[in-house]
């Protein structure tokens, strides 16, 4: 039977912000060409979880390994040759407003490759297609809805046909039909590229779409990791309350009456 | 990537070895500049040995049908791998080059 590879790991990362620690030990290992999603109520660590995977955050402890390299500490030159293998879709779509849906998907292409310009316009509008988009080259950010901006973003972070694709709230904000565009397009591109998917998501009806695998964090830990069936069948009264929307159970999203009276008066 | 020329009755057939990607296509295109520049009208790209290919090589493999196109000359492609097949599918491109399983039915449709 065939190896699985991991390509990113976790080991024990512990992260704080002031006083408050956002990540509090986290281990986590992601094979190749598997959809992980990584879910959790707002604030429970799991974007920053995904900056420190593609080393634009160091933890305060542990350490992390993407595509076989240990990036804990990387000098900025040797993540540059790293980041040029991943791709990532942010949250806000990123664009550049003074350029035009064509140039932003083919900037990637014209900074770190010597492909002709015939060549990456040819790429650009393959991407643009992809996600449905294509024909709006010419247009500018402004002119383009929030959804529509985000499938700009996914375009360009496919523009290098990375071999780890990361997406923070790829779904948010956008209507039932372009969201599960955007699903069909991260189920196409990881099996039948076998891209691996990292996903950040508390869209629940995306995870259950999409994932191999489901890691779910609370107060900045993973409390249960495993395939969608598992996760549908736990015990983990966290893990319940978080899949039924339940919002009698263990997560609290209340401050104690005390506390904000206290606050208040302070 | 290694691209070894070999000339069957007047069609040129070209055997690829390696990969065509990000580093390797911009020397591919180089290649196939000259043979669309000498007009070769009938030409067979055999993958047997391409293991991967990505986006930008597939961007190349258009220009050159492109280039072939303006002067009316004509491509097929065979052997290429299930990976590499699916993302000609993913891309929608299957549509648009001719491909066949084996050589041998690449020749013999241009004879």
């Amino acid at each position: 039977m065939e190896k699985k590879e991991i390509v990113i790991k976790t080991n024990n990362i512990v992260k704080k912000f002031g006083d408050r620690t956002v990540l509090n030990g986290v281990d986590l290992d992601i094979y190749r060409g598997e959809t992980f999603v990584i879910m959790g109520g707002s604030g429970c660590g799991k974007s920053t979880l995904l900056r420190h995977m593609i080393g634009t955050l160091k933890p305060d402890d542990g350490k992390i390994y993407l595509l076989g390299k240990d990036i804990t500490n990387l000098p900025e030159d040797e993540m540059d040759k790293i980041k040029k293998r991943i791709g990532m879709s942010f949250q806000g779509s990123a664009l550049f407003d003074s350029m035009n849906v064509g140039e932003n998907v083919s900037l990637p292409l014209r900074e770190h490759t010597k492909l002709e310009e015939s060549v990456i316009k040819i790429v650009m509008k393959m991407k643009l297609e992809l996600v449905g988009l294509r024909g709006f080259e010419d247009l500018m950010p402004s002119q383009l809805s929030g959804g529509m901006k985000k499938r700009v973003g996914l375009a360009r972070a496919i523009a290098m046909d990375p071999e780890i694709i990361f997406y923070d709230e790829p779904t948010a904000g956008l209507d039932p039909i372009v969201a599960g565009v955007i699903d069909k397009l991260i189920i196409d591109l990881s099996k039948k590229l076998s891209i691996t998917s990292v996903v950040v998501t508390h869209d629940m009806e995306s995870v259950f779409k999409i994932a191999d695998k489901i890691a779910m964090l609370y107060e900045g830990r993973v409390v249960e990791v495993g395939t969608k069936e598992e996760m549908r069948n736990s015990k983990n009264q966290l893990v319940k309350q978080f899949i039924a929307g339940d919002p009698d159970g263990p997560i609290k999203f209340f401050q104690q009456k005390d506390d904000y009276l206290e606050q208040l008066t302070k | 990537m290694q691209i070894k020329q070999e000339d069957k009755s007047g069609i040129l057939v070209c055997y690829m070895t390696g990969e065509i990607d990000i580093n390797t296509a911009p020397e591919v295109k180089k290649t196939f500049d000259k043979i669309v520049g000498a007009k070769k009208d009938k030409i067979v790209l055999n993958f047997k040995g391409v293991s991967y290919v990505d986006s930008s090589g597939l961007a190349t493999l258009v220009e050159v049908l492109k280039g072939l196109r303006s002067y009316g000359g004509k491509l097929k492609l065979t052997n290429l791998s299930t990976k590499v097949k699916n993302l000609f599918e993913i891309t929608k491109l299957e549509k648009l080059f001719d491909i066949t399983s084996e050589e041998e039915e690449a020749i013999k449709a241009f004879s």
